[in-house]
């Protein structure tokens, strides 16, 4: 910011060449986290924030920091227009502030006249000399002076600011294991019987002579056979896979034909005892 | 203590981070977005180009805020600050645009920036180093080649010499600039469609001033022509000159006479002034001239002249020949009684001027005297309008307006049709003070009860059965809401109304203008009431004190103000003593006594009975006192030498502690070192900053910590709570191997380092400060890097202290504000290796150097909090709930949860679905069960 005159200063935009501190101008490019960089908020600004000069700080005239900002421009791009001349080479953290979005932040050299020297990334938490991915490096054969730089900056995250609210769907209430048992079995109790009154006696008789040997049609016989129906159906013995074995469970309970073995023990235990 | 057992248990279960859902946005927090007071000259309503046709209200207020307003619920769409001139004192500096272009353009001192209309971002900027902003114009020039996105802006600057200079509307760079270098004082620019005028006021020989107007092609900026008109009888100085007409299609040069009974007008560019004589009939000294002039090109050469004397109100109407430049009288507008204000506006070519009274709301054309439209205010405008913009929209016969104004009190009103739509309270903008209020409902109760507590056991009943009794004259009330309140809880989409638990307070704020404001944190902080409190114009608020219903306010100059929480009455007035540094309170039983600090750091008198303080002084000293000794300090604190203190805090007053010591996972028990009267001091010199804990009771050093290579220009911010304390600040690295960053440490203050063991203080249960040998504390400490900077800091409370505190912590950078769970904040981590299992049980996690604030903590959510100073925390009856206050330029408020909400039933609880579970159950038992019974009927006949 150390343009002597505005005459001067007319004359140095006239022919750009001449403007001793260079201009460095940001860019965001589209990314995963970012997909349009247009939609950033206004307030989305960068900045720079000096270290001492390398001259010892710990002496007397300790250089104090030196902070400058650069505003959203509408192209989503980041201008410093005039970057900070300074009596030696100085080094800056560059910072893109935004609330949502994490940008990575990048260290930039500074020679004295304000022309860029290099950008690098950097790491928060390491020590200041760790740099990482270059960015720009000046090529010291070329003029320093007036020479613009842009440099692509990287969204690295975006910040969740908000918390999901799980809402609530009668579809969701399907994939509860539970809900979907229940449904079964009360299909099991209306739809059974429906579908052996259709059928013929001949198969019928088949039917259950074959669902004696498997546990899981024993059980829906239980149902079929019209004992206690709902009620006689124990759901966590049939999960267990015991105590359905007609063969184990004949004996253990008083033999009723007509009851067909087809209930555990302690519901026909009960039956028994009401009669 | 089985509720608090239950309670602690239910905190230490939830996850502790937990950030807003969407739907509470506006429900639990609340922000008012100001910008501060609009300028007259920089407030305009406007249409940018885009798809929707809807217009903005455009305002550059007198702190240097650039927004635009939506003007249908009056929120801000974008705010940006443009006090970025190196200068550090300039005007609010001016705000131009133009209808159909798609950025405007401000300049502040010698910064000058365009900016996009509709999303507020950047077009370009640029610094004209020592100079300052006289006048700014967009250019409208008849150019068929100029580009219509972009209209080129024409400046006056005052440097050494007056240079104007036309800015180009893509880049912002300067096409031609024409230098005065004649020494006049520069004044306005103005512009037609074929010509810059440079207006410059050249002092006479003898007495008054000549303007003379200096004609510039817009093309190369040459000067073509030189006007001098005849003015040095009548104006004076810049200030005499009434009106400088921008852009018009014929811009107008307007000065009055010294006695006020001719008005001279000239059309820019010519030599002719007109005179009209003002027809002065009220018999009263003219107060103030103004004119309102429309600023299109196209709009008809009319123009409107307001005059106010102390007691009415008139206007007069002109129009200007274009081609003879002859200025006549058209009609005037009616006398009326007291202020009233005018807006112009135009639609096409079209000129319409709107009038604001104190009963009504007028909008006339500029061609003829008839009354367009007539709208009663239907609320009494709370004080005097001061200037007014106004959008008048024409339909055939009829019109419509809606009109922005400014009130006396720094309020903004947009006025649509006689009906108030909203009001920006702009000056709330930068309040100095504020502090939680409790209204005096509970008075009456505690006081029946103290009565009760003071009788026989067989009087304390009759009493309190009468009481019961007369509570029931409620019930009829009660049962008819009863209905209503079931039905709203169940359909409603609200967030369970939570006023009956301490939820809805008020915060009393004090403002730059004199003004205190009470705010209902309930009620999305609307304004509840208002009132002129200040003498003068302007006061500085050091300290406000609140009891139970009423609420004192300090300004510096020793005086008081204290209100009615509830109506906002003034209660009582203290005239002006001495100037005051600051407040101190002193609580002995229930009745509070202030005092009144001097910038020495003593008291001004002593107050009787026990009671302790401690005082910061302007030389950098921290004072301990005794309540009844104004006069010696009974400890001094002053920091090393070459240090500078800059901060000194202590532990909030209400700042419970649920558990005395921290449970480890092997369940042995760190005590914690808890001292209520420690003060943490931060002093800073050359590159170190140095924090020093204190005994607030003997002056005690309890701790001192020095971080080297700090920045002490940048924000150090520092709070303290139960045996803990945090601070920030900027590291540069000293050694190469360092980080550079800003850094937040975390101390936490322990009796002792071995668990189960108090150290020195053994079993005892209280230990003194000045009698005993004051035990000190084992501090341990852990730092992190923080991508930003930290300016303010704050603590929630809650009732009980049962739930883990959040950090409250202001980020300047990114205008947001976070609440830092403490756990992550636990100086206990482990460094370099995994926690061990017992450590797992504690809830410790490995300590990683780079804390990245995570998007849970962010109370502030997208929120663009502008320029908060100060952090305020309140408890509610909800042990969950904290509410948190924000003010320094916006207001913002909301509710922190750090446990999340684990006393209330959230918006995720439906009771809708809850009923239609119950309802499904009983319709399917209903059905089931004749079902159920006919078979096991069945079923013992067959068998």
């Amino acid at each position: 910011m150390a343009l002597p005159s505005p005459f001067r200063l007319l004359l140095f935009i006239l022919t750009t060449t001449t403007l001793a501190s260079s201009l460095l101008t940001l860019t965001i490019p589209p990314s995963n986290a970012l997909p349009n960089p247009h939609t950033l908020p206004p307030g989305t600004h960068a900045t720079l924030t000096s270290l001492p000069s390398s001259s010892n700080p710990s002496e007397g005239a300790y250089n104090q920091g030196h902070k400058s900002t650069a505003p959203l421009t509408r192209t989503a791009t980041f201008t410093f227009p005039a970057l900070p001349e300074s009596s030696s080479p100085t080094s800056y953290l560059l910072d893109i502030r935004s609330a949502e979005y994490i940008f990575a932040p990048y260290r930039v050299d500074l020679a004295a006249d304000g022309s860029v020297l290099g950008i690098w990334e950097t790491f928060r938490g390491n020590p200041w000399d760790n740099r990482g991915a270059e960015k720009f490096l000046a090529d010291v054969s070329a003029p320093a002076s007036g020479r613009d730089v842009t440099v692509e900056v990287k969204v690295l995250a975006r910040r969740g600011l908000y918390e999901e609210r799980s809402t609530f769907s009668p579809l969701a209430l399907f994939k509860n294991p539970m809900i979907l048992l229940a449904l079964v079995a009360l299909g099991f109790t209306f739809g059974m019987p429906k579908l052996m009154e259709n059928m013929d006696p001949e198969m019928r008789a088949e039917f259950e002579k074959q669902s004696r040997a498997s546990p899981v049609s024993g059980a829906a016989r239980g149902a079929i056979g019209g004992g206690a129906a709902p009620g006689n159906f124990d759901l966590a013995g049939w999960m267990a896979g015991t105590g359905n074995r007609p063969a184990a469970a004949a004996p253990g309970t008083e033999a009723e034909p007509s009851q067909g073995g087809a209930a555990t023990g302690r519901e026909s235990g009960g039956a028994t005892r009401r009669r | 203590m089985r509720l608090q057992a239950t309670l602690l248990w239910l905190a230490s279960c939830v996850p502790f981070t937990v950030a807003i859902y969407p739907d509470e946005v506006n429900h639990v927090d609340f922000h008012h977005a100001l910008l501060g007071v609009p300028t007259p000259e920089s407030t305009f309503f406007l249409r940018p180009p885009s798809s929707s046709n809807a217009s903005l209200l455009y305002t550059l207020s007198e702190d240097s805020l650039v927004g635009a307003i939506n003007p249908r619920d009056g929120s801000p769409l974008w705010r940006q600050n443009v006090s970025r001139s190196s200068q550090p004192d300039h005007g609010p500096g001016l705000l131009r645009a133009s209808d159909g272009v798609s950025s405007i353009v401000s300049a502040v001192g010698d910064y000058v920036s365009s900016w996009s209309a509709l999303d507020g971002k950047l077009v370009w900027e640029n610094w004209f180093v020592d100079e300052s902003l006289v006048d700014l114009e967009l250019l409208h020039l008849a150019d068929p080649h100029a580009a219509p996105s972009s209209k080129d802006t024409v400046a006056l600057f005052a440097g050494k010499t007056g240079v104007v200079r036309r800015l180009d509307g893509e880049s912002g760079d300067v096409k031609w600039e024409y230098k005065d270098e004649s020494g006049e004082t520069p004044f306005q620019v103005s512009s037609s469609s074929t010509e810059v005028f440079y207006i410059s006021l050249q002092s006479g020989l003898l007495k008054g001033t000549k303007v003379k107007v200096t004609s510039l092609d817009p093309v190369t900026g040459r000067q073509t022509r030189q006007v001098t008109l005849n003015s040095e009888s009548d104006v004076s100085g810049p200030e005499s000159i009434l009106f400088v007409g921008a852009n018009t299609a014929s811009p107008l040069i307007v000065w009055a006479d010294k006695s006020q009974k001719t008005l001279k007008v000239n059309v820019i560019g010519s030599k002719k002034v007109s005179s009209v004589n003002i027809e002065n009939t009220s018999g009263q000294e003219i107060r103030s001239i103004v004119v309102h002039a429309p600023h299109q090109l196209n709009s008809l050469p009319h123009f409107l002249v307001h005059y106010q004397t102390e007691s009415s109100s008139w206007a007069e109407v002109y129009h200007v020949d274009l081609i003879t430049k002859a200025v006549t009288k058209a009609y005037s507008l009616p006398r009326v009684q007291g202020w009233s204000v005018f807006a112009t506006s135009n639609k096409d070519a079209n000129v319409f001027f709107t009038r604001i009274t104190e009963a009504e709301l007028t909008v006339v054309s500029s061609a003829s005297h008839g009354i367009l439209g007539r709208w009663p205010l239907q609320t009494p405008p709370q004080g005097r309008f001061l200037h007014a913009v106004a959008e008048v929209v024409a339909k055939g016969e009829s019109v419509a307006v809606r009109s922005a104004a400014v009130l006396e009190s720094g309020d903004w009103q947009l006025i649509r049709n006689g009906q108030n739509e909203w009001t920006r309270y702009e000056a709330l903008a930068g309040a100095q003070a504020a502090s939680w209020a409790e209204a005096d409902t509970q008075e009456e109760l505690a006081h029946q009860l103290q009565v009760e507590g003071h009788e026989t056991i067989y009087g304390a009943y009759l009493h309190r059965v009468k009481r019961h009794v007369k509570d029931l004259e409620h019930l009829p009330e009660w049962l008819k809401e009863l209905p209503k309140r079931i039905l709203t809880s169940i359909l409603s989409d609200e967030v369970s109304n939570l006023d009956g638990f301490g939820v809805s307070k008020t915060v009393v704020v004090a403002t730059r203008n004199g003004r205190v404001y009470a705010l209902d944190t309930g009620n999305h902080g609307a304004v509840s009431w208002s009132v002129k409190a200040s003498q003068g114009e302007m006061w500085n608020v050091k300290a406000i004190i609140t009891q139970p219903g009423y609420a004192t306010v300090y300004p510096d100059d020793g005086s008081s103000v204290t209100f009615n929480v509830t109506s906002g009455g003034i209660v009582k007035r203290t005239s002006a003593t001495t100037k005051i540094r600051s407040v101190a309170v002193v609580s002995n039983d229930d009745t509070p006594s202030t005092i009144g600090i001097n910038e020495k750091g003593a008291p001004l008198e002593p107050l009787s009975g026990p009671g302790f303080f401690v005082t910061s002084s302007d030389d950098g000293r921290v004072l301990g006192w005794a309540a009844s000794n104004n006069k010696v300090p009974v400890w001094e604190f002053a920091p090393a030498p070459g240090q500078k203190i800059v901060r000194a805090v202590a532990r909030p007053s209400h700042d419970p502690v649920a558990s005395i010591g921290k449970v480890l996972g092997n369940r042995s028990v760190l005590y914690k070192y808890l001292n209520p009267n420690l003060v943490l001091v931060t002093a800073v010199g050359g590159s170190s900053a140095t924090f020093y804990l204190l005994d607030a009771v003997s002056g005690n050093l309890l701790y001192t910590a020095t971080q080297e290579g700090v920045d002490t220009t940048q924000p150090i911010a520092s709070t303290i709570s139960e045996n803990w304390f945090a601070y920030s600040f900027l590291a540069h690295p000293v050694h190469p191997s360092d980080a550079m960053g800003y850094q937040l440490v975390i101390s936490e203050l322990y009796e002792s380092p071995i668990p189960n063991d108090r150290g020195s203080l053994g079993s005892a249960a209280n230990f003194s400060s000045i009698h005993d040998l004051l035990p000190l504390p084992h501090v341990i400490s852990q730092a992190f890097v923080i991508p930003e900077p930290i300016s303010h800091m704050g603590v929630t409370e809650t009732r009980q202290g049962i739930t883990i505190r959040q950090l409250l912590c202001y980020l300047p950078s990114t205008n947001s504000l976070v609440g830092i769970p403490r756990p992550v904040l636990d100086p206990r981590r482990p460094v370099d290796r995994d926690p061990t299992a017992n450590e797992a049980e504690e809830g410790l996690m490995r300590y990683s150097p780079y804390l990245e604030f995570d998007g849970k903590w962010y109370l502030s959510h997208v929120r663009d909090v502008i320029g908060i100073s100060n952090l305020l925390s309140s408890p509610t009856l909800l042990e969950s709930t904290s509410l948190v206050f924000a003010f320094g330029w916006d207001i913002f408020g909301t509710r922190a949860t750090p446990s999340q909400a684990f006393d209330i039933l959230g918006k995720g609880f439906s009771k809708l679905q809850l009923l239609a579970t119950v309802v499904a159950l009983a319709v399917g038992v209903v059905f089931l069960a004749p079902m159920v019974r006919r078979k096991q009927v069945n079923m013992i006949w067959n068998s």
